[in-house]
């Protein structure tokens, strides 16, 4: 199991657009993804999950990867964090 | 599933006085008394204190960092003393950091009192409620607030009573089976993520998310309402959870129950919870197997066992030797419909 902090950079925070990419981006690995919020874990394949954290701009993430393509899944989907979801 | 160890749970630290009293003021009918001073300071425990004994000097063990009631016997001791005496007595309580003081039992704070909490800036709450009530109240809040939780990936549904927790991988099928026995008359308590709260030893109360309430996402479909789309009695709020079925894929490596004489259980934070895996194969209603046992479960509850009854009923035609197997009815009576 490998895991990473993100950090939301984009203003407009995890809205909806960003989470329903997250978790297609999360669907196509087979390792398990969660993303942990204020102690909160939630399973980072579903768009309610994603949706629940409510993780507005300068809020702080852990990004827990586990699986056989962990590394990959790990690259992939924080770089897609570090481009403000491509809103930058 | 795994065990779920109870150092898996979170809990929360602290709460400001100030939370405490947006959220306490009318349920406990809580008055602020002081300057709205010093609410920016933090409960840290469940536990209440009377603080009888420190007020009167004795302040080794005083338990200063809890919640400070002052009922009828504070009260009555304070008044009897004289303005020195009371400040001399006030001040040994207000200089330790207390996070706030309630009188209870519509008692009227001295002068002396409101001075000296505004300038120790430590809050004094007043109420009509007697202290035993209160402090019940209180405490039962408290704790409420303090309770360990842990968030669950699955779905929560009331059936026929029976708090069910649907587990799997995803994209196995919950929402699917949720909403299967949300349209056959039951009632969705979270879909997704369940926030479990322990209380006491052996309860786990399980709930949405305040964001998500009753929101449900089917593959294929997209987001759902459960609440708008089937109306208030298709939801509920918060629910106990009595079983966890883990749905998967048919696997012939894993052993299924068979006769439901051996009970299997998971512990999820030290608590024991009746455990179900059920496999997912063609011709089987996930929804209708879902209903039965926790119609078995709720017979089981009452009294009822059937894999007990047919074990006792075998046992007895082993005994009586001579048996052989016999139809239900030795007699038609003619009756050939």
């Amino acid at each position: 199991m490998i895991e990473k902090k993100v950090k939301i950079i984009n203003d407009a925070g995890l809205h909806t657009r960003p989470a329903a990419t997250i978790v297609k981006l999360a669907a196509k690995f087979n390792s398990d993804f969660f993303i942990i919020r204020d102690g909160l874990s939630i399973n980072g394949k579903s768009i309610i999950g994603v949706m629940t954290l409510a993780a507005e701009k300068g809020s702080e993430l852990l990004l827990q990867f586990d699986g056989s393509d962990e590394e990959e899944a790990m690259e992939t989907i924080v770089d897609y964090f570090e481009r403000g979801f491509d809103e930058m | 599933m795994k065990d779920v160890d109870i150092d898996a749970f979170v809990k929360k630290e602290d709460i400001t006085v100030e939370y405490f009293f947006e959220k306490a003021k009318e349920k406990f009918n809580i008055k602020l008394l002081t300057n709205a001073l010093g609410m920016e300071r933090k409960i840290i425990e469940q536990n209440l204190h009377r603080p009888g004994l420190a007020l009167a000097g004795f302040v080794d063990l005083f338990s200063y960092k809890r919640v400070q009631i002052c009922g009828n016997t504070e009260y009555k001791y304070l008044s009897q003393l004289s303005h020195e005496q009371r400040i001399n007595s006030l001040e040994k309580l207000f200089k330790f950091e207390l996070p706030c003081i309630i009188l209870t039992d519509s008692n009227k704070p001295t002068s002396e009192m409101i001075e000296l909490a505004e300038k120790f800036g430590i809050p004094v709450f007043g109420t009509d409620y007697p202290t035993t009530k209160l402090t019940y109240l209180v405490s039962d809040f408290l704790d409420d607030q303090f309770a360990p939780t842990y968030s669950i990936h699955g779905s929560f549904v009331d059936v026929y009573g029976v708090g069910m927790l649907f587990t799997g991988s995803s994209g196995i099928g919950k929402s699917e089976v949720a909403l299967d026995l949300v349209e056959r008359g039951h009632r969705l308590v979270a879909d997704d993520v369940v926030i479990l709260t322990k209380k006491g030893e052996r309860i786990l109360m399980g709930s949405g998310t305040n964001l998500v309430k009753h929101f449900m996402e089917i593959r294929g479909i997209g987001i759902l309402d459960i609440r708008s789309m089937f109306g208030v009695r298709a939801i509920r709020y918060q629910k106990r959870l009595e079983i966890i079925i883990e749905l998967e894929h048919w696997n012939k490596e894993h052993e299924y129950t068979r006769t439901g004489l051996e009970n299997k259980t998971v512990k999820v934070g030290d608590v024991e919870i009746p455990y179900v895996r059920l496999p997912i194969l063609p011709g089987k209603n996930i929804t209708v197997v879902s209903e039965v046992l926790a119609l078995n479960y709720l017979l089981k509850h009452y009294g009822f066992d059937a894999a007990k009854v047919l074990k006792k009923n075998l046992a007895t035609k082993l005994k009586d030797q001579s048996s052989h197997i016999d139809r239900v009815i030795d007699d038609f009576e003619h009756d050939f419909e």
